[in-house]
């Protein structure tokens, strides 16, 4: 219809306007319409209702010239002929329906007529079906109902076949394991057991109960077998826990096993170096699933998982922590924490708790600390041992001091050196463990090398007391009369060795150790409060002095011992005539060789101090002779006080000799200050003594005799010089007749000893 | 710890060895020194210090008839002491009183009130009962101790009772405990023995060697300080003594004499050979010490107070004033008394 609408617009429109105003009820639409409408037709349109045929006749006529009226009456009547038609089309159309709808009614009305009666036809029927369907449901009910219970009596007989049926039906699934099965049937069964187990079904129950521990057994010996895979032995379990069995006492057994087998992953941490690591991989490997198949087996157990594996962790570290209480070197330490660390790792993966991971963290730091700790304990003993040779060797081996230094130092050095060699092998393994415990390690380092090194003047202490506190020998020295000598050469070495200590291994591991640690992000450590290398080298310079000092005071008091003997014994009132220069003069000079000799072998040299090459004895001797005759001299003539008053004088114009001086560590300077000690020890036994002539003139003559060979080992000559010529004004005050030897003798007897010992050296080399 | 030379000095004519403060007199502050010559005529000095505490003058000057090796005032009577002496052979001992003095000082002669000779061997020292009026004295020579009771008034003096040391041992010098009066400390080579003096036996011995000099501290009781020739000075309590209960330096050289201050505790005075005099602190708890240098060693302070070195020779004589606690008096061997204060180091404390 649209199509055929689209090009007769304006026809079909007025054509349905023009019906609808037809039909329309209500009439005030159409003209509102078509007012509306008119509003924009013109006077000249003849559609709209306004439409005045006359206007629009004078208007046309007006407008038009004939030949356009024409047109327009061609047109109109065209369109008027056009408008009969449809009008005659329309009402043709219209009666046609009229027609339609009559005939409807006709036949509408015949049809009615016959339809009550069927009507009433069908209700009957309905009702006679009715009564009959109820007729058969009563008489089916009763049968029914019987059905019914016949049914559950059935189903009833059913179950207690399956019941007496169960234990055959166990046994066939134990013959072919289909234990899931059985274990399903039994716990099926299992109410009715519970009910009616006592009184009727007691055989069935007791066969079916045999049958289920056949099958407990042997769902239990699944569990345990290790060749059944996980799954199988897993579902074991879970039946088993299915059938009331006490699955715990059955974990703690597996437990134990496990436990058990745990002790065949043993560390042994002597073999991971060179022995092959793979023994000890397998047991953990094979310990780890059994971690896993355990946890698959029994998921409520992981607590105790947890526990055994931290127990064989913390079982490693306490191996290890033996292990590091050996020596060992910083590989080998690295070496069993990096299997322990795999180990903790392939745990960690199965158990999955952080808490394993930071438990070995925990062991791990204090098994470093201890390793730290243990490895200076053992330099310490190093060095104490090589200390010790000192005391045990000396009597034997006549070098050993040196040696014993040069152990010493090295072992300090050396030692050293190698543990922070170690210690930065292990901080450059990067196996997890230790990155975390970097910058503790390097702390623990400092620590230990401050601690090392405080400890370390311990039993420096303690050695070189051993004499001065002379109370007991709980150093385990066989020999303490003997050993007397060679302690004062160990505490020589002590001294050495402190300030060895101080001026070149403190600086030294200051400088490795910032330098190995110097990567470290944490700044300023090697002056940091860890290690503080001022304190220490304080302390041992301290200590430097003090041995040093107590070595001095050592040897000094054997001199003394020897001089006191010397002064104490004879009654010099009634000496005799001298012969010869007196042995202790002698025993002086050996003990100030065997000083020599240890010092030379220990102390640096220190600035040689320029000699005269040019003095020999001879010459010497004779100058101070003729200064002494000229003193002595005077005192001849008994005039002692103005002697006295002269010595006085000549001391206060002499420059005052210091003869105090502070110790350095040198050769010369130990041995300048010992002879100054004990010369000034020979001037106050003199004091202490009176002597009459020969008394004097043995002491010159020993005296004199001394001035030489301590003038080569003197740094000091003047001061030594000095305390000579004391010695001489000593012995001239407490003399009751104080007349010198004549110079002639003196140098005759002095040449002659000089003669003996050549002699004597000849024969002895 | 070279001081400015604060001391008064004096001088003596020739070396000397002893210096004793003059106890009994409660008026002033006396000295009497001692010299040490063989040749030349010896003399006792009476010294005083001046009131104002300025001055050293001679207030008596006795001469003796033999080199004098130790002198010890009467602490009762100030006109009376003890002296050792030697005639260059041999040794004796006398007790002298000086004459009354009408103010002049040319070299009065002592008047003897009696010798000390019964000795077989080299009298070394006389002891004085501690305080107080008493006849009691000892005497200490090398081999024996003997007990003596003296009359002034009747100049004489007897022998009570003696001991020997022992054959081994050779006396050296000795002190009187001043707490318990019964007994007497004397030193020999390698010990340091006690006598009871109502038995006159030994009683106990603290094992050191070489001791010097030997002094209870008259405050404390037990406490008894030691100077030896090499290690220095030992306290020791007697209660205690297998160890000493602190150990001090010393001197460079020998430690020669030691004294423990009459008033303030813990104040002891060494003298050396080395040509000084040094002032030192003994912790006065002596327990609590011994606690603390064991634990702590950086605790330790250095109980050196100060060192007097303004000497010339080696110092033997040594003795703190007992009227005036603060002050003491030296004398090295060349004849040189100082009078020191040690005041700043008290009023620090």
């Amino acid at each position: 219809m649209a199509t055929h609408e689209m090009p007769l617009d304006d026809k079909a429109k007025r054509m349905r306007e023009l019906l609808s105003s037809f039909y329309s009820p209500d009439p005030s639409n159409s003209p509102n319409s078509s007012n509306t409408s008119s509003k924009y037709t013109s006077i000249d349109d003849i559609n709209s209702i306004s439409f005045d045929p006359d206007q629009y006749m004078n208007i046309l006529a007006h407008k038009s010239n004939l030949e356009g009226l024409l047109q327009k009456h061609v047109q109109m009547a065209a369109e008027i002929k056009n408008l009969d038609t449809d009008l005659q089309m329309l009402v043709y159309e219209n009666y046609n329906k009229f027609i339609c709808a009559t005939d409807t009614i006709k036949r509408m009305k015949s049809n009615i007529l016959g339809m009550e009666g069927n009507m009433e036809n069908l209700l009957e029927k309905i009702m006679s079906v009715q009564s009959r369907s109820d007729n058969v449901n009563t008489s089916l009910f009763d049968k029914r109902e019987h059905i019914e219970k016949l049914h559950r009596t059935c189903n009833l007989l059913r179950k207690i076949q399956f019941i007496y049926d169960l234990p055959d039906r166990l046994v066939k699934c134990i013959k072919s394991e289909a234990y899931a099965d059985a274990v399903r049937f039994y716990t099926g069964a299992m109410p009715v057991f519970k009910a009616y187990g006592d009184s009727s079904f007691q055989d069935c129950k007791r066969a079916s109960e045999e049958a289920i521990a056949v099958i407990i057994k042997n769902l239990q010996e699944k569990v345990f077998s290790d060749s059944e895979s996980m799954q199988v032995r897993a579902e074991s379990a879970v039946q088993l826990k299915q059938l009331n069995f006490p699955v715990d006492n059955l974990k703690a057994k597996l437990l134990e096993k496990l436990e058990h087998s745990l002790k065949d992953v043993q560390l042994i941490p002597e073999e991971i170096g060179n022995a092959s690591p793979s023994n000890h991989e397998a047991a953990i490997c094979e310990f780890v699933e059994a971690i896993r198949a355990f946890r698959v087996i029994f998921p409520d157990s992981e607590e105790q998982l947890v526990k055994l594996a931290r127990d064989l962790v913390t079982k490693h570290f306490v191996i290890t922590e033996e292990y590091v209480k050996t020596r060992i070197s910083g590989a080998d330490l690295l070496g069993v924490l990096r299997v322990i660390w795999n180990d903790v790792l392939l745990m960690d993966k199965v158990s999955g708790e952080a808490a394993l991971y930071d438990h070995s963290l925990e062991a791990a730091k204090v098994v470093i600390k201890l390793y730290i700790t243990s490895t200076f304990s053992y330099l310490l003993q190093d060095i104490s041992d090589s200390l010790l040779k000192v005391v045990k060797r000396d009597g034997v081996e006549k070098y050993s001091l040196g040696v014993s230094l040069d152990a010493c130092t090295k072992a300090i050095l050396q030692g050293g050196k190698n543990f922070l060699v170690d210690v930065h092998k292990i901080l450059d393994d990067n196996s997890g463990i230790l990155d975390k415990l970097r910058e503790l390690i390097i702390d623990w380092v400092q620590e230990g090398f401050q601690e090392f090194l405080r400890q370390l003047e311990d039993p420096f202490l303690l050695l070189s007391g051993r004499n001065s506190s002379s109370s007991t020998q709980n150093h385990g020295f066989p020999e303490e009369a003997q050993d007397d000598k060679a302690l004062a050469g160990l505490v020589l070495v002590l001294a050495q060795l402190s300030s060895f200590i101080e001026k070149i291994a403190i600086p030294k591991i200051t400088e490795e150790s910032a330098m190995s640690f110097s990567g470290d992000s944490v700044i300023g450590y090697e002056y940091g409060p860890a290690f503080i290398p001022r304190e220490i080298s304080w302390k041992f310079r301290s200590a430097g002095e003090k041995f040093l000092q107590q070595y001095i005071s050592m040897k000094t008091q054997r001199v003394s011992l020897l001089l006191k003997k010397r002064f104490t014994t004879p009654n010099w009132v009634k000496h005799k005539e001298p012969r010869e220069v007196h042995m202790f003069v002698d025993l002086f000079l050996q003990e100030l060789e065997v000083i020599g000799n240890e010092v030379r072998q220990i102390l640096p040299q220190g600035i040689q101090k320029h000699r005269r090459a040019a003095s020999t004895g001879s010459t010497a001797s004779s100058i101070s002779n003729s200064l002494r005759e000229e003193k002595m001299g005077r005192s001849n003539t008994q005039k002692a006080r103005s002697q006295l008053l002269e010595t006085h004088l000549a001391k206060l114009f002499k420059q005052k000799v210091e003869i105090f001086t502070k110790v350095e560590h040198t050769q010369g300077s130990v041995v300048t200050t010992i002879v100054k000690l004990c010369l000034k020890s020979l001037q106050e036994f003199v004091r202490l003594q009176t002597f009459n002539r020969s008394g004097l003139q043995q002491l010159q003559l020993d005296i004199q005799f001394l001035r030489t060979p301590l003038r080569e080992i003197v740094e000091d000559e003047a001061a030594m010089d000095f305390l000579l010529d004391e010695v001489i004004v000593a012995v001239a005050e407490r003399c009751l007749d104080p007349i010198p030897l004549e110079p002639p003798i003196l140098d005759k007897l002095i040449q002659a000893k000089l003669a003996k010992t050549r002699e004597q050296n000849a024969i002895s080399s | 710890m070279q001081g400015a030379s604060s001391g008064i000095g004096y001088g003596l004519k020739y070396q000397a060895r002893c210096i004793s403060d003059v106890k009994a007199d409660t008026d002033h502050t006396s000295f009497l020194a001692a010299t040490l010559s063989l040749k030349e005529e010896n003399e006792v000095h009476l010294i005083r210090l001046s009131s104002s505490g300025t001055e050293l003058f001679c207030e008596g000057l006795f001469s003796h008839p033999n080199e004098i090796w130790d002198l010890v005032s009467c602490p009762f009577d100030q006109r009376i002491f003890s002296t050792v002496y030697s005639n260059g052979e041999s040794f004796g001992a006398a007790i002298w009183q000086i004459p009354e003095l009408y103010g002049e000082l040319n070299s009065p002669q002592l008047e003897r009130i009696t010798f000390l000779d019964t000795h077989a061997g080299k009298i070394k020292c006389v002891l004085w009962w501690p305080s107080g009026r008493h006849d009691k004295l000892i005497s200490i020579d090398e081999e024996n101790l003997y007990l003596w009771s003296l009359d002034v008034s009747k100049k004489t003096a007897q022998v009570q009772s003696h001991d020997s040391a022992g054959m081994m041992h050779k006396l050296y010098g000795g002190a009187w405990d001043p707490h318990d009066t019964n007994s007497v400390a004397a030193t020999c080579e390698s010990y340091v023995q006690f006598w009871d003096i109502r038995t006159m036996k030994k009683t106990s011995s603290i094992e050191c060697s070489h001791v010097r000099s030997v002094d209870y501290n008259p405050k404390q009781k037990h406490i008894l300080v030691t100077a030896e020739h090499e290690s220095g000075i030992h306290i020791w309590d007697l209660r205690k003594p297998k160890f000493p209960i602190q150990e001090l330096p010393g001197h460079t050289h020998w430690t020669w004499t030691v004294k423990c201050n009459p008033e303030y505790d813990g104040l002891i005075l060494s003298a050396g050979t080395d040509s000084a005099v040094n002032l030192w602190l003994a912790s006065s708890s002596h327990d609590e010490l011994n606690e603390s240098q064991t634990d702590s060693p950086t605790r330790r302070v250095d109980p050196l107070l100060k060192t007097y070195s303004d000497y010339e020779d080696s110092i033997y004589g040594l003795t703190w004033s007992s009227r005036e606690p603060w002050i003491f008096a030296s004398l090295s061997y060349d004849g040189r008394v100082v009078v020191e204060s040690v005041k700043p180091f008290i009023s620090k404390k």
